[in-house]
């Protein structure tokens, strides 16, 4: 080994004892992995994935309430004022308990806003009903499924991507349920799913993005989700539960376990960052 | 003109000069096809391949196949040089140069992060293109880090070789700066990734603070409209002078006039501006980004970080000591550059690597298939064996004399 004269220094002028192709020890020191990784725990995750099934369970709600009147099993007056209840619970509790506004007027404004939807939707029933009526009940059942699939694609889950489109999202729904309200057997029924569609895909998932992380909620939503199943058709129950199981348990899994496998490499090479930029 | 068309010009004329034979083969520009000759001889072809964005060829890879082969035929290459990860018609120069049994070498001129989805993509594509590359050359020490994790090339077949600048050209002429007044200058083309967000901030900000002054901007681009912006917000019309893009011979003139450089890159791989600067004698400020801090001695250079507050306390600093006189005089500025880089110790370190490629054994196609197999895109492969089956086939038709020279040919390619 032949004595070096000067150490070997990181610069492009003072190198001439070494070759060009010399690789010194310090090589690669300024190499950072995983700078900006955050520790994820198990219940994180799984409240995470809860969220997609939160919206799931939402989605078979609505669809029971469709099976039931459409079956005929339950009487659409029992179904409105039920769902008034809940809905008219579902506020108070939003407003007096989870936000501490000056609720009095912002009452008058709301109820103004309930009352045109209600006088407009029981008037404009009659054409929501026969709007898609010409098209086949396959049709309308596969329309409806790719749109609840839209749904629960572009729903904002809290997440900023790019593909979060909450306007889409809703839309979808919504025009998923006019389909729906085709089949129905009388205006009234339709002004009663449409009545439902809007407390399930527009209040509903207002209130519970206060409830966000919270398990009691999630569990109530996939037992009540499973008991409403159970009374419609067991193999769709069977075929929820395994969903569930599979969005809520293994996708979390499958989540924490590949966090290990993440690289982000870092260094002298990066791009610099324009922080401030006030013009 | 960029630093990788002044690279390849430069060391072209100095291999010249060494007795070797060197082609630079091209993409067209515009109306400019077929072949030229430059100074000394210098042979340069540009290939009819259409440019479809940003000065880049589509990669085909298999469409100007005969053409090229025709070249390296013709013109009795031994040794393929592609430059620039970016340059489409040099990987595939190099892809078809290896499988007719040349030697080839890389120059990567620019860095790149892993970040993004574009930068993954790049990665796995210079990582297949020189899974069987000779041997490959950086600009700086980053620049080599970089290029060994993206590629990952063995650090061995790596070699560091700057870039250089004409030192006869870039001479301080200190008589041509404004006596009552300080000149910044800035020459770099205005985009994002050399800061001219940081530039305009930077401007904004120091004019008010120091009324004698002056700021010298060459260049343009696409970001152009926000310095103009700030010289009109800040009533700045008669001490912010933008000159437009410049030809490489203006360069000089305009960095004489100055008496200190400015360069906001964000990233760079080895920056050849703020060597020339030095090279006229100017005050060097700018981030340390890169491989920015390898390339000058720390009293020719002002280091700041990517941010306002440090680059105004940098220029405050060079300003400072140049009003006490504290400041390495432009001439012996000068001389210390014109010793640390020349192009003609570039051209023979670079001739080092030919050599050592040429006495490399060439390689079977099964062997070579094997190398490209390691980086994991299979369908590569039958692009390869596409391209082989089609140089057999043209071996076939336009069959070639076999003749041995002993001159190194080199083809060099953008």
């Amino acid at each position: 080994m032949e004595q070096r004269q000067r150490t070997w220094k990181k610069n492009l002028y003072e190198n001439t004892d070494y070759p060009d192709n010399y690789t010194d020890k310090t090589f690669l020191e300024e190499l950072k992995k995983n700078v900006n990784i955050t520790e994820i725990s198990p219940l994180t995750a799984i409240l995470g994935a809860g969220l997609v099934t939160q919206e799931l369970c939402i989605i078979v709600f609505f669809v029971a309430v469709y099976v039931y009147l459409h079956s005929g099993w339950i009487e659409p007056e029992t179904v409105f004022v039920q769902s008034s209840l809940v809905a008219a619970i579902g506020y108070l509790t939003y407003r007096i308990v989870l936000t501490d506004k000056n609720y009095n007027e912002v009452l008058i404004t709301d109820l103004r806003t309930v009352l045109i939807f209600v006088v407009f939707g029981y008037v404009l029933s009659p054409v929501l009903k026969t709007l898609t009526d010409t098209i086949s009940t396959d049709t309308i059942y596969a329309m409806t499924t790719f749109m609840m699939i839209i749904h629960l694609i572009f729903f904002d889950y809290g997440v900023p991507s790019a593909i979060v489109s909450s306007s889409l999202s809703m839309n979808a729904a919504i025009f998923g349920s006019v389909c729906l309200a085709s089949r129905l057997a009388s205006p009234f029924h339709a002004f009663v799913l449409l009545t439902n569609a809007v407390e399930c895909f527009v209040l509903l998932p207002i209130l519970l993005s206060k409830g966000r992380g919270s398990v009691i909620v999630l569990a109530a939503m996939i037992t009540t989700a499973v008991y409403a199943l159970w009374t419609v058709s067991l193999i769709m129950m069977f075929l929820f539960i395994c969903v569930t199981l599979f969005v809520t348990v293994l996708c979390p899994v499958w989540f924490l376990r590949w966090q290990k496998h993440k690289e982000n490499i870092y260094g002298p090479w990066d791009e610099a960052v324009v922080h401030d930029v006030r013009m | 003109m960029g630093g990788v068309e002044e690279h390849i010009f430069n060391l072209s004329q100095c291999l010249i000069s060494h007795g070797h034979k060197v082609i630079v083969m091209t993409h067209s520009y515009g109306e400019r096809v077929g072949v030229r000759y430059m100074t000394n001889g210098l042979k340069v072809y540009y290939l009819p391949v259409r440019v479809f964005y940003n000065q880049c060829v589509l990669p085909t890879m298999v469409c100007s196949l005969p053409l090229i082969r025709y070249i390296f035929i013709r013109e009795r290459i031994t040794i393929i040089h592609g430059h620039s990860a970016f340059s489409a018609l040099a990987h595939e120069a190099m892809v078809i140069g290896r499988l007719m049994g040349l030697k080839t070498v890389f120059t990567d001129h620019s860095l790149f992060g892993f970040a993004d989805a574009s930068a993954i993509i790049t990665n796995k594509l210079l990582e297949m293109s020189l899974a069987d590359c000779n041997h490959c050359i950086c600009v700086s020490h980053t620049g080599k880090e970089n290029t060994v994790l993206r590629a990952r090339v063995h650090c061995g077949r790596v070699s560091v070789i700057p870039n250089a600048v004409d030192t006869a050209v870039f001479t301080p002429d200190p008589s041509k700066r404004s006596t009552d007044s300080i000149t910044i200058v800035v020459i770099s083309r205005l985009v994002y990734r050399k800061g001219v967000d940081l530039m305009a901030q930077v401007i904004a900000e120091i004019c008010p603070r120091y009324p004698q002054l002056q700021f010298l901007i060459g260049g343009d681009g696409p970001k152009r409209w926000l310095l103009e912006e700030v010289r009109e917000r800040g009533g700045l019309q008669d001490r912010v002078t933008l000159l437009g893009s410049l030809e490489h011979s203006q360069v000089r003139d305009v960095l004489t006039r100055g008496h200190i450089f400015l360069n906001t890159s964000l990233t760079e791989a080895y920056c050849m501006a703020i060597v020339e600067a030095a090279s006229c004698g100017l005050q060097v400020v700018s981030t340390k980004v890169g491989g920015i801090p390898e390339v000058l001695p720390s009293d020719l250079i002002y280091l700041t970080e990517p941010n306002v507050p440090s680059l105004l306390l940098g220029l405050e600093t060079a300003l400072a000591n140049l009003r006490s006189g504290n400041v390495v005089p432009p001439w012996d500025c000068h001389h210390r550059v014109a010793l640390l880089y020349n192009w003609m110790d570039v051209a023979s370190r670079t001739e080092t690597v030919y050599h050592r490629v040429a006495g490399e054994k060439s390689k079977t196609l099964g062997s070579q298939l094997r190398r490209y197999m390691a980086s994991g895109v299979l369908p590569f492969l039958l692009i390869i064996s596409l391209a082989h089956l089609m140089l057999r086939f043209l071996d076939w038709m336009v069959p070639h004399k076999v003749s041995i020279r002993f001159t190194t040919s080199i083809l060099l390619n953008i």
